[in-house]
């Protein structure tokens, strides 16, 4: 067995040092080390987008990185994605998704989400070309995608809304 | 999860990357964003190494700059920073768009220039810009820098000019002239996450209805992308007409040599090239 590699990985917030595999893959690191299973595993190889975290604010797919690869950087996952807003509510892509039903078994939502933070923050106001070009990586088998468009609007709009 | 056990080396610097490069029980596969090798790794299309040297974000890969000798792109910077570089964007247009078009969202904010290059596909998407951007490779080893022109680079079907203790630091490419147009344009079995059929770019110039300047390549038609200079020898003082469009179709169909595999046939792959090259003369048209 290769050694084990330290690493020290902010996590929601939260710093984490420990000693990992080199081949431990970042979306298996946040599943079974953190306990933080509410980044959801796919395909495994770079396809459904369903693994996407925030990574130093970038949305990447958390199955194509070597955990050690991420040592001294930051993660946003889907667990603290409301903590980005203040008090107990939801974030707004996380009401918007629910006000307009943009999911149905929701397996694919997180990764749907958190694509969408850098995404919303670089083009605030997007028309439907642009939402759909930023979710060509992220696959749903449910919804038709209709709905998800209408909660990236929504979610738009209440995000500049609540920046004014 | 099937990846068998590595080592692996953390350089803070490019000079620390390059020591580790020099001796064979240091050196390992540089990897960077990591979308292609892992998914190779997995599968077992690439058998894993030994150890892999850790490359991304090292800072000396980092930034576009212009300089006298051309627009200079670390081999760091990924597919994202590449498709909103206001310099990218002005003066070599083309490898923006195909940045552009290299997986979704995810795979262009990790995938890097240098990757892209490295992994030496012939469906690699920035290769055909690259080449009409006449660009020159810098490598660089403990020894020195080594400058190639990026059409010597690519050897062969996934065979690139790189040694052992080498790696990829940054890429000079040639800005557009004033007055020049260029595109790309990719062909797969979706807009977004396909491997391409086919691809390529142009850069081109018209004058009063005649081409005074063409570059043209395309990739996945051959081993590497590919100039295809009979065709721009040909095209160079042509006016452009109908029957001219006709020809530079059939003349840039014959000039490729496309193999049947998984995602295409030689036969399609020969005629899209076609029509690809013509769509490029057809834009330069109507700019007049």
């Amino acid at each position: 067995m290769a050694d084990l590699v330290a690493v020290s990985i902010t996590v929601n917030g939260k710093l984490y040092e420990k000693a990992v595999e080199p081949r431990l893959l970042l979306s298996d690191f946040l599943r079974h080390e953190l306990r933080l299973t509410g980044t959801h595993v796919g395909c495994e190889h770079g396809v459904c987008g369903a693994c996407t975290i925030l990574l130093d604010g970038k949305a990447v797919r958390s199955c194509l990185i070597f955990t050690i690869q991420a040592t001294g950087q930051e993660i946003l996952t889907i667990e603290g994605l409301a903590d980005l807003v203040e008090g107990p509510a939801w974030h707004p892509l996380q009401e918007a998704f629910r006000e307009t039903h943009g999911l149905q078994c929701g397996f694919c939502t997180p990764g749907f989400l958190m694509t969408l933070i850098p995404f919303l923050e670089e083009n605030p106001d997007p028309t439907e070309e642009e939402i759909r070009e930023a979710l060509s990586g992220n696959l749903c088998r449910c919804t038709g995608y209709q709905n998800i468009v209408k909660a990236v609007r929504m979610a738009a709009t209440a995000l500049k809304e609540g920046a004014k | 999860m099937s990846l068998e056990n590595i080592a692996c080396a953390f350089p803070g610097s490019l000079r620390e990357a390059l020591e580790l490069m020099s001796d064979e029980t240091t050196r390992g596969r540089p990897i960077a964003g990591g979308t292609d090798l892992i998914v190779q790794w997995e599968s077992g299309v690439l058998e894993m190494p030994a150890r892999v040297v850790n490359v991304k974000n090292l800072p000396e890969l980092k930034g576009i700059t212009r300089s006298d000798s051309g627009v200079v792109v670390g081999a760091g910077v990924t597919h994202a920073e590449l498709r909103n570089s206001d310099v990218i964007r002005e003066l070599v247009p083309c490898l923006a768009e195909a940045c552009a078009t290299v997986g979704g969202y995810q795979m262009q904010a990790q995938g890097t220039l240098g990757g892209n290059v490295a992994n030496a596909s012939p469906a690699g998407d920035t290769a055909p810009s690259l080449l009409v951007a006449d660009a020159t490779v810098v490598v660089e080893s403990v020894q020195g820098q080594r400058r190639i022109p990026f059409r010597d680079f690519l050897q062969g079907y996934r065979k690139i000019d790189l040694r052992p203790d080498e790696l990829i630091v940054s890429f000079i490419l040639q800005p557009r002239r004033e007055g020049c147009r260029e595109g790309f344009r990719k062909l797969g079995p979706r807009n977004a996450q396909a491997i391409s059929k086919v691809m390529g770019s142009y850069r081109g110039h018209v004058e009063n209805g005649k081409i005074t300047f063409f570059a043209v390549a395309l990739g996945s038609v051959a081993p590497t992308a590919v100039r295809l200079p009979k065709l721009e020898a040909w095209i160079t003082g042509q006016k452009i007409s109908p029957s001219m469009l006709e020809e530079v179709q059939s003349r840039a169909s014959d000039e490729v040599s496309p193999i049947d595999d998984i995602r295409s046939t030689a036969e399609y792959r020969k005629w899209v090239s076609g029509r690809i090259v013509r769509g490029f003369v057809e834009r330069l048209a109507e700019i007049q």
